[in-house]
């Protein structure tokens, strides 16, 4: 069997006692910023992007992939004993998580969502690892056409399904598209917009725009809100959960699992959509139950928790393996992998073997370290929620400006961040959603370039995109999610999906 | 002229604004034909499109029906405090070397805090510097002068 030799090659280049150990740091490190509220995986993966510029590719992805992991729990930790989502995809974890707490059963609702979480990332491990090598052959049939219409409904997806005003993430998508633009045009050597500053030929770095906009303005948007955080520390009380509450949870995370994995295939998807499209259905399923979901309901922890992490498994899907990012995470994996000189797409499984399965092998392997990890170190975490914000921004700010000028070893790239830091802070400000941006920025020149590709191959004929089937279809799907979202009774849905959980 | 969701008002000039920048400052730029794209094509389609956008949402903005579309405050404290840091450190890192510049930035960034105090602020210095010495110049190698350029031979 070929995926049983391609997981064992994975598990061979996961299992050195090096990738082990930048797996369990990635962990870790995601871990401990992911607790801090108001810091979510973008901002985490974005803040620790330059720790891993040092490593080899292998390593680094790993690491990243690891941190990716931690964050995303993390942020679970910090529902539940907070009430404060460390990201948006925690969001409805917080309902019934902190309600548990309340009655005495964070500790029941932290394992919960841990053992939900590994069961989801196990079966999203084995889901990516199974569909990868037929989604490969798919794309080797992609021309340049095809790839610019399937980012095209990739950019639309993630317009549709993420919360706010449809227009306005149409408008941050273009602005991402477009800062892309900035630097040396590969094609005509021209460097654009760069105003005769010689960094600037270079294009904006991305990781100056991903800190800057996620981090910074993360940072001075929670220095706003004084005061306002309790930690819930009395008691986190008894680890596993009763028999009782196992019975309940099995099926949601079932559920949840089966769920997440679809949606974080699609574009746009991910773990955000996967833990709202959980808890609805969950409260749709359940029938009278014994306690009411908002109050500490076992299910309203179980299938969100499971539902995210096996979406942010599935979401790794279209980025290894057609090199198109589905969501803003995988926009900043995409951004690590070409820092390291992969260009991300269906020739990385074939040319480079043992970086694609090592990564597939080590995701497993960092669920299950964080099981270990978590369960009894929640102490620590609990700890770390008290030490009191003042002293813990400006150690991350110090952390941000050494990695974002080690990556060239310039200031200049430091001060870019700043102003990227303003513009996010007005983002924050006028309610634009940031998240289309980097997926914007990512695609930008991946776009130009296909786009350009497609129209010398046709010698200028636009109808290229529609006379090949591929391509056609991809457009078909766009037009079908705008026109679905535009239509009343849909956007009166959507508007009550998102707020339902506010 | 009375504007109802300010919000959205503002977010359509600033996209508009980005949007006409990005097209006037690619005029410079050819154009090229559709087969043979030149460097002004595509941030022209992609600005000109972004200037409709704004505009489009700037007059969704003016005649929204909507009582809570004010913009917050804006928060200059914090926000030039925070960035300002960053910047010193940039600037600082070359002449001051790694220790001033982690100074400059930590004791700037934590007067955007309203509990600021002093000891704590000097004690989180001394310990960051600390940790810092030992992670990325002991620890990873990295090469970046330490400390002030006078001090320096």
């Amino acid at each position: 069997m070929d995926l049983i030799n391609n997981l064992a090659l994975g598990f061979s280049t996961a299992l050195t006692f090096a990738n082990l150990g930048y797996a369990f740091a990635g962990v870790v490190i995601g871990t401990l910023i992911g607790v801090l509220p108001g810091i979510g995986p973008i901002a985490t993966l974005a803040m620790l992007l330059p720790v891993t510029y040092a490593l080899e590719p292998t390593s680094a992805l790993i690491m990243l992939a690891g941190i990716y992991y931690g964050a995303q729990y993390g942020g679970s930790t910090t529902a539940i004993l907070v009430n404060l989502p460390g990201e948006s995809s925690s969001v409805v974890t917080c309902i019934d998580g902190y309600q548990m707490a309340r009655r005495g059963r964070a500790g029941a609702a932290l394992a919960t969502a841990a053992l939900g979480s590994f069961f989801a990332g196990t079966v999203g491990t084995l889901i990516l690892a199974a569909l990868a090598a037929p989604m490969v052959e798919l794309a080797f049939k992609f021309g340049p056409a095809e790839y610019f219409s399937l980012m095209v409904l990739g950019l639309i997806g993630a317009v549709v399904l993420a919360s706010g005003s449809l227009v306005k993430a149409i408008a941050m998508i273009l602005f991402g598209l477009l800062l892309g633009l900035v630097g040396t045009d590969v094609n005509s050597g021209v460097a654009r917009f760069s105003f005769e500053i010689p960094e600037l030929a270079d294009g904006i770095g991305f990781v100056s725009v991903a800190m800057g906009v996620f981090g910074f303005a993360e940072i001075i948007a929670n220095l706003e809100h004084k005061g306002e955080r309790q930690v819930f520390t009395d008691k986190v009380g008894k680890l596993l959960p009763t028999m009782a509450e196992f019975k309940e949870a099995i099926p949601a995370v079932l559920r949840g699992t089966a769920l997440g994995s679809i949606l974080g295939v699609l574009p746009g998807g991910g773990a955000l959509l996967a833990s709202f499209a959980a808890y609805t259905v969950e409260k749709k399923v359940t029938r009278n139950p014994k306690i009411p979901f908002g109050q500490g309901n076992i299910r309203g922890v179980a299938a969100p928790e499971s539902a995210n992490n096996a979406g942010a498994q599935t979401s790794f899907i279209p980025m290894l393996t057609l090199g198109i990012p589905p969501n803003a995470v995988m926009a900043l994996m995409v951004g690590a992998m070409t820092i390291h000189n992969i260009q991300p797409g269906p020739q990385v499984m074939t040319s480079n073997p043992s970086l694609f399965w090592g990564l597939i092998a080590s995701m497993w392997i960092g669920n299950l370290m964080l099981v270990i990890l978590n369960l009894p170190l929640i102490g620590i975490w609990v700890q770390l929620l008290k030490v009191p914000y003042r002293f813990l921004y400006p150690a991350i700010l110090v952390f941000c400006c050494i990695g974002v000028y080690s990556i060239n070893n310039n200031s200049f790239d430091v001060t870019m961040t700043a102003v990227f830091g303003v513009l996010g802070y007005v983002f924050f400000k006028l309610r634009c959603e940031p998240a289309p941006l980097i997926l914007g920025f990512i695609l930008g020149p991946m776009m130009e370039e296909n786009l350009r590709r497609a129209m010398l191959l046709s010698r200028g004929d636009a109808t290229v995109f529609f006379t090949r089937p591929l391509s056609l279809v991809l457009l078909l799907m766009a037009a079908a999610l705008v026109v679905i979202v535009a239509l009343p009774q849909i956007s009166r849905k959507r508007e009550e999906a998102f707020q339902e959980v506010d | 002229m009375k504007i109802n969701d300010a919000k959205d008002f503002w977010s359509g000039v600033m996209f508009a604004a980005f949007g006409l920048a990005f097209v006037a400052f690619a005029r410079q730029y050819d154009m090229g034909t559709a087969a043979r794209m030149g460097p002004a094509y595509f941030p022209t389609v992609l600005g000109g499109l972004l200037l409709l956008l704004g505009v489009v949402i700037a007059i969704s903005g003016l005649t929204a029906r909507t009582t809570d579309g004010k913009v917050d405050r804006f928060h200059f404290k914090p926000l030039l405090l925070i960035l300002g840091a960053v910047v010193a450190f940039g600037l600082l890192l070359r002449p001051a070397g790694l220790v001033g510049a982690l100074a400059a930035l930590v004791i700037i960034s934590s007067l955007g805090s309203d509990e600021f105090r002093l000891r704590d602020v000097l004690l989180l210095t001394v310990g960051l510097a600390v940790l810092v010495l030992i992670v990325f110049i002991y620890g990873l190698g990295m090469t970046v002068p330490v400390l002030p350029s006078f001090l320096r031979d």
